[in-house]
C-alpha cells in the first residue's frame, strides 16, 4: 500500500515537473500556428525527458550522488563552471518566466494587471523555497496542476478536433517566411519539455528522500507513467489551441490568449480552470527551477544544502535562493512578456543542452558510480541523437528569431 | 597498470572532494592542496580552500584579479593531519567553527538572514 501510494505521489510529481510556463507557452502557439505540426516535437522530447527523469533516479539511487556534485568531482572546477554558467543563464530567463506565468494566472482571476502582480508572485515563491519542506514543494503545485486534466474535458466538450486538422499531423501548414518560426518553435518545444533543471531537482530530491537501488522500480514507474502524463497535457493544449485560435488567425501571443480554448469550451468556468492550471504549473516549475540552481550551486561548491533545514543551518544554500529570486526580478523589469520569455529560455535551453547533458551522459556509462547499472547503448544513441537535433535546430532559429524581432 | 591499492590515492581522489567536519557540517571542496619535500620525499602537508585557491585552477588572470581583490581573507589551509577518514567525502577532526571555511555560513546567518523572518535564527 505504501509503495502504491509513493508511486501515485511520484507520478503526481512528476506530471507537474513536465508542464509549466515553457510547455504551455510552445503548445499554445504551436497549436494556433501550425495545427498539429509540432506533434512529433513534442513526443520526441517526451521520450527524450521520459529516458533522462529515469537516468536522474537511478544515478542518485545507486550512486548516493547528485549530479552536481557529480561533475565537479568528476570532471573538476574549471569544466564544472561550464554547465553551471549555461545552468545559470538559461534558468534565469526561465525563472521570470515562470513567476510571469504565476502573475498572469493571478491576474486572470483578478483582474489586476500581471505587471503589479510580479512581486506578489516572487514573495510568493521565496516564502515556500524558504520553509516549506521539501515534501510539500514536490506534492503540492503538483496536487494542483492535476487541473491540467481539465483540458481534456474541453477538447470533449468542443466536440473533438475537426477533421481538416489530421493532415497537419505531417504536413505542418507552414506559411511563407514562417520556417524560421517553426524552427524556432520545435527548438523552444525541445527545451522546454527535456528541461537540466529538471536533472539538478529530481537528483536532489532523491537525496533528500534517501532512494536507494530499492526505489528503482518506483523510479521507472514515476519516469513513464508522469512524464506520459505531462505530455497528454501537452497535446491536449496544443488540440485547444488548433481547434478554437487557429480558425480565427490568433498566433497565441500571450499566456492569456491560450486560456480562451478554455473559455470556449466552458465560459467563465473555463477560464477560471486554465488560470488554476497555469498558476500550479508556473508556480511548481518556479519552485523547482530556484531550487535547482541553489542545488547546483551549493553542491558544486561542496555547501550545506537542504529544503529540510532551517535556512541559517544552510545560509549560503539560502542565500542564493535570495540572489536568484532577485536577478528574476531585474529581468523582469526588462518588460517582456513571459510567454516571448518562456519560448525564448526554452530555445536557449535547447542550445545548451549538450553542455548540461553530455557529461551526464559520460557519468552514466561510468562503473565507478553505477557499477552494473550503467545505460544500455541504445538509451546513449538515442539522447545523443536527441542532443544534436536540439542543438542544431536551436542554433539554427535563434539568430532569426533575434533578427525577425520575435514571435 | 599497477594493481589497485587502498592506501594509494591519486590527486584526483583528494581535489574536488567534499570536506565534511566532525559535527557533520559540509563546508566546501578541496580547492588545490600544498605538498613540500622532505629530503627525498614529497609530503602532503595541507589541503587549500577558498575563491584565490580555486581561481588559480581555473585561470592566470583571474586569479590575479581575485588576489588583488581579496587578498587572501578568504583562503584558508586545513592541516593534511586534521583528515580523519578518507573517501568519497574526507572526514575532518574539528568542528565547523574552528575552520575559517567552516564560519562563512554563521556569519551570512548572523548578518544577512537573521533579518527575514522565518530563518530560524537564535
Amino acid at each position: 500500500m505504501k509503495t502504491l501510494l509513493s508511486i501515485a505521489l511520484g507520478v503526481v510529481t512528476a506530471i507537474g515537473g513536465f508542464l509549466d510556463a515553457g510547455t504551455v507557452a510552445t503548445a499554445g502557439e504551436a497549436g494556433a500556428k501550425f495545427g498539429l505540426g509540432l506533434v512529433w516535437a513534442i513526443l520526441l522530447s517526451t521520450v527524450a525527458i521520459v529516458l533522462l527523469v529515469e537516468m536522474t533516479g537511478r544515478f542518485a539511487a545507486v550512486s548516493k550522488k547528485t549530479y552536481a556534485s557529480a561533475i565537479r568531482e568528476n570532471f573538476g572546477i574549471k569544466f564544472y563552471l561550464l554547465p553551471l554558467a549555461s545552468e545559470v543563464i538559461a534558468e534565469s530567463i526561465l525563472l521570470t518566466a515562470e513567476i510571469g506565468g504565476m502573475a498572469i494566472a493571478i491576474s486572470l482571476i483578478t483582474g489586476i494587471s500581471w505587471h503589479v502582480l510580479f512581486p506578489v508572485a516572487v514573495l510568493l515563491v521565496f516564502a515556500s523555497a524558504w520553509r516549506a519542506p521539501f515534501s510539500w514543494i514536490e506534492n503540492g503545485p503538483a496536487l494542483l496542476g492535476l487541473v491540467t486534466l481539465s483540458f481534456i474535458a474541453g477538447i470533449v466538450a468542443l466536440g473533438g478536433p475537426q477533421r481538416d486538422l489530421l493532415p497537419t499531423l505531417w504536413q505542418p501548414p507552414i506559411q511563407q517566411g514562417g520556417m524560421a518560426d517553426y524552427l524556432y518553435l520545435i527548438a523552444a518545444t525541445l527545451g522546454a519539455t527535456i528541461s537540466p533543471y529538471m536533472l539538478y531537482f529530481y537528483s536532489s530530491g532523491a537525496r533528500e528522500e534517501g532512494w536507494s537501488t530499492r526505489s528503482l522500480l518506483l523510479n521507472r514507474v514515476t519516469a513513464i507513467v508522469g512524464m506520459g502524463f505531462g505530455c497528454i497535457g501537452s497535446l491536449a493544449i496544443v488540440l485547444l489551441s488548433a481547434m478554437v485560435l487557429r480558425p480565427l488567425n490568433m498566433t497565441a501571443n500571450t499566456l492569456g490568449e491560450i486560456g480562451l480554448a478554455m473559455a470556449k469550451a466552458f465560459g467563465p468556468v473555463g477560464a477560471m480552470l486554465f488560470a488554476i492550471a497555469l498558476f500550479a504549473t508556473c508556480f511548481g516549475a518556479a519552485l523547482e527551477v530556484v531550487l535547482a540552481v541553489s542545488y547546483n550551486i551549493a553542491q558544486g561548491f561542496g555547501w550545506e544544502w537542504s529544503e529540510d533545514k532551517k535556512p541559517v543551518e544552510a545560509a549560503r544554500f539560502n542565500l542564493v535562493i535570495i540572489l536568484f529570486l532577485l536577478v528574476a526580478v531585474l529581468i523582469s523589469l526588462l518588460g517582456i512578456d513571459p510567454l516571448q520569455l518562456a519560448l525564448f529560455a526554452s530555445t536557449v535551453i535547447a542550445l545548451f543542452l549538450p553542455i548540461s547533458l553530455f557529461p551526464f551522459l559520460v557519468l552514466m556509462n561510468d562503473r565507478q558510480y553505477l557499477g552494473d547499472k550503467i545505460n544500455g547503448r541504445l538509451i546513449n544513441i538515442a539522447m545523443l541523437c536527441i542532443l544534436f537535433i536540439a542543438f542544431v535546430v536551436a542554433i539554427v532559429s535563434l539568430p532569426l528569431e533575434i533578427v525577425s524581432g520575435g514571435g | 597498470m599497477p594493481r589497485e591499492r587502498d592506501d594509494v590515492f591519486s590527486i584526483r581522489d583528494i581535489l574536488d572532494s567534499q570536506l565534511e567536519t566532525s559535527d557533520q557540517r559540509k563546508i566546501g571542496r578541496v580547492a588545490d592542496i600544498e605538498a613540500e619535500w622532505r629530503g627525498e620525499n614529497l609530503y602532503l602537508t595541507s589541503l587549500l580552500v577558498g575563491p584565490q585557491a580555486l581561481a588559480k585552477r581555473i585561470n592566470g588572470p583571474l586569479h590575479a584579479l581575485l588576489r588583488a581583490l581579496f587578498r587572501d581573507r578568504f583562503d584558508s589551509a586545513i592541516p593534511m593531519r586534521d583528515v580523519k577518514e578518507f573517501g568519497p567525502t574526507l572526514q575532518l577532526r574539528r568542528k565547523a567553527s574552528e575552520y575559517p571555511i567552516g564560519r562563512s555560513d554563521r556569519w551570512i546567518a548572523d548578518h544577512l538572514l537573521r533579518w527575514i523572518p522565518g530563518s530560524g535564527h537564535r
